[in-house]
């Protein structure tokens, strides 16, 4: 049945890929326009292995890398820490990698040894959450942040009105894309909403079960919160499940960002209504495209390029975004299966 | 027996006759065959003499912990909190960096200073309130790592000065690494503290029978505390090397040191119950798990495997050194009663 469905949606995508390819050929063959004579080794390396929104990223990252002729690797630490990541990167240079790939556990610890790399000519590219800008040729941004943080409001804001009590749930004090995300998410609620309020950030530390005592903590001590944004997968999902186990379905609205296998249930019950995240398998994608044109020096730092059947994006100080927030709710999350 | 031999050193030296041969010595040749091994087969693990030593700045703080981690041990305690020890610590030393703007150096100082302060909060804990070391580290643990999270804020500082920062991936000549020549140092002066001195013997008989060494006339509780301020002392050491060698801090940089280095101090052949072991063992650990991490790594091993086969060789080492030096529980005790029951119907 799934397997089905699967391979329904990429016979589709297959359609899909060679309409451009088609149209380009008629036009100029813009597309085909990428050196893929010579293999590269290209390794990419997440922040942690067996996370499914990474594993998405690989899925899309292995069908690129076959048609971009690249010799792929996907390889990262067992628990989310930096360390775990240098040691990877370490032992990538010394094997004379040609390009890495990376979504880092956090800017600073990560960018000596990317440094390190990039000295010995090793392209750097980094999606998901950069690094120090100095240690990557490219960084590859999920969404613009912007977009994003007014995805993140209207998530719940049509739920529970333009005056209600906020709380948000994140994953920790000092994480990157987080930061960005509350930060741009608080700018656009004063502007847009300015009588709703934010009364408390928690933290989940990005693990399930200190998400749900957070989320608990959240509505047992501030039970007037009509609204929980959690801009981080395990804490939307405790969030999530803290609504539940309180009987609030109905009562507070959970929004914020997740894989859609692990918040499925709850969109199907109505916690959460509507979850703004990116196709996170096409990102991968588009990461093996920028590694192959970083490779074969391709692309500049700013300037537009085209990636095969996923489009022409454009590079603005080394900085490249990936797409506009995709919304999941109770209608379309079932096409989503990562 | 002759005289002045009590039980303790006659165990002591008995347990030196193993079937085995010495721990030590058996991991040295396992070291120098693991190196010579991985030299002539993994491409990329010796592309020079300089690269090559450089690869130890992956591992070495996890030999400071280690050396300080194995004088807590010898007593018969244990010290949970050495990952967060060195996180706070690091964080210190960074925040009195930016904040006071005091020169790194002395930021350093400081630093390593408040490791001790931790290490003492940790052993009056455990002497004055009579708490089992294993509970009171585990709660400074929280304690101190809660307390870095605070101090480091929603933005960690990070670029230190390069003179610092060389301090983690700089080498004299641009051959030998500087954290090599400070394990070294600190490494020699520990195994003499802990073979050679009074208070390195002080230790060992209180982790071998904390009751016969206060009967000795020991002040269990001030050896007890120091060794809690020397662990407290290396973690924050091993801090601040990593915040040079990361040219950052964070407030979980420490967390990874904790379980890999107590592996060491086992691997190593201290008894994890106190009273036997060496820091020449211990040392030789920090070099061999470090250089087959890095081997495996390099050979295109996944972190997953190469962190199995550290569990692995742990859970050998361990059983291994029960088994032999009649200490420990279960299948190890009914193993060495096996063995013995021959010899005892003679």
């Amino acid at each position: 049945m799934t397997q089905t469905i699967i391979r329904g949606a990429r016979s589709l995508r297959a359609a899909v890929a060679a309409l451009p390819l088609l149209l380009g050929t008629a036009l100029a063959g813009h597309a085909a326009d990428i050196d893929t004579s010579k293999p590269i080794k290209v390794a990419m390396v997440p922040k942690l292995v067996g996370l499914s929104v990474f594993k998405a990223n690989e899925q899309g990252a292995q069908t690129a890398a076959k048609a971009l002729n690249i010799d792929f690797l996907y390889t990262g630490p067992v628990t989310a820490s930096a360390q775990g990541q240098v040691d990877v990167f370490n032992s990538l240079i010394a094997r004379r990698f040609n390009v890495i790939t990376t979504t880092s556990n956090n800017p600073t610890q990560l960018a000596p040894a990317l440094r390190r790399a990039r000295k010995q000519g090793i392209k750097v590219v980094s999606y998901d959450s950069d690094v120090s800008p100095d240690a990557r040729d490219f960084f590859i941004q999920n969404t613009d942040y912007a977009a994003f943080g007014k995805a993140l409001v209207e998530s719940v804001a049509k739920y529970t009105g333009p005056d209600a009590k906020i709380a948000i749930l994140s994953s920790t004090p000092d994480a990157t894309i987080q930061n960005e995300w509350i930060k741009a998410l608080t700018a656009y609620m004063k502007a847009t909403y300015p009588k709703m309020q934010i009364v408390t950030t928690q933290y989940g530390q990005s693990s399930p079960s200190q998400s749900l005592t957070a989320g608990l903590n959240i509505l047992q001590a501030n039970p007037d919160v009509t609204g929980i944004i959690a801009p981080d997968g395990a804490a939307e999902v405790g969030a999530a499940a803290a609504v539940q186990k309180l009987g609030r379905t109905g009562k507070v609205a959970v929004g914020g960002c997740s894989d859609p296998d692990s918040i499925r249930q709850y969109v199907k019950s109505g916690i959460i209504k509507e979850s703004p995240l990116w196709d996170e398998v096409k990102e991968g994608e588009l990461v093996m495209y920028v590694a192959r044109l970083a490779a074969n020096n391709a692309i500049q730092r700013n300037g537009t390029f085209t990636a095969g059947d996923l489009g022409s994006f454009t590079a603005k100080d080394g900085v490249i975004v990936f797409s506009t927030p995709l919304i999941f709710n109770a209608g379309n999350i079932d096409q989503y299966k990562f | 027996m002759s005289g002045g031999r009590n039980d303790v050193t006659a165990r002591r030296g008995a347990s030196r006759r193993l079937p085995l041969g010495n721990w030590e010595r058996a991991l040295l040749v396992l070291l120098v065959l693991l190196t010579l091994g991985l030299v002539a087969a993994v491409p990329g693990f010796y592309p020079g003499f300089g690269d090559f030593l450089a690869l130890s700045e992956n591992f070495l703080p996890f030999g400071l912990v280690a050396l300080g981690l194995t004088t807590v041990i010898l007593t018969g305690g244990i010290d949970l909190s050495v990952g967060t020890t060195a996180s706070l610590a690091a964080i210190v030393m960074a925040e009195l960096w930016t904040g006071l703007h005091l020169s790194i150096w002395i930021a350093a100082l400081l630093g390593v200073a408040s490791g001790a302060l931790l290490g003492l909060v940790n052993g009056l804990i455990i002497t004055r309130l009579r708490t089992e070391p294993l509970i009171a580290t585990l709660a400074t643990s929280f304690i101190y790592g809660s307390i870095a999270t605070a101090l480091a804020g929603d933005n960690p500082p990070s670029g230190f000065p390069d003179s610092f920062n060389r301090l983690g991936t700089g080498a004299i000549g641009g051959i030998l690494p500087y954290q090599i020549v400070l394990f070294g140092v600190l490494a020699a002066f520990f195994s003499a503290l802990i073979s050679r001195s009074a208070f390195g013997r002080k230790v060992v008989m209180i982790g071998y029978n904390t009751e016969a060494a206060r009967y000795a006339g020991i002040r269990v509780d001030r050896i007890v505390t120091l060794s809690y301020v020397i662990s407290g002392t290396t973690a924050a050491l091993a801090g601040i090397v990593l915040a040079a060698y990361y040219s950052a801090v964070r407030p979980d940089m420490g967390s990874i040191l904790l379980l890999s280095t107590i592996t060491t101090v086992v691997l190593g052949g201290v008894s994890i119950f106190g009273g036997d072991g060496s820091i020449a063992g211990v040392v030789i650990a920090v070099l061999l798990l470090g250089m087959l991490r890095q081997g495996m790594l390099i050979a295109g091993f996944s972190d997953m495997v190469t962190t199995m086969v550290t569990g692995a060789i742990l859970l050998g080492a361990i059983a291994l050194k029960n088994l032999f030096a009649g200490r420990g529980t279960g299948l190890a005790t009914l193993l060495r009663r096996l063995r013995i029951r021959p010899a005892a119907t003679t």
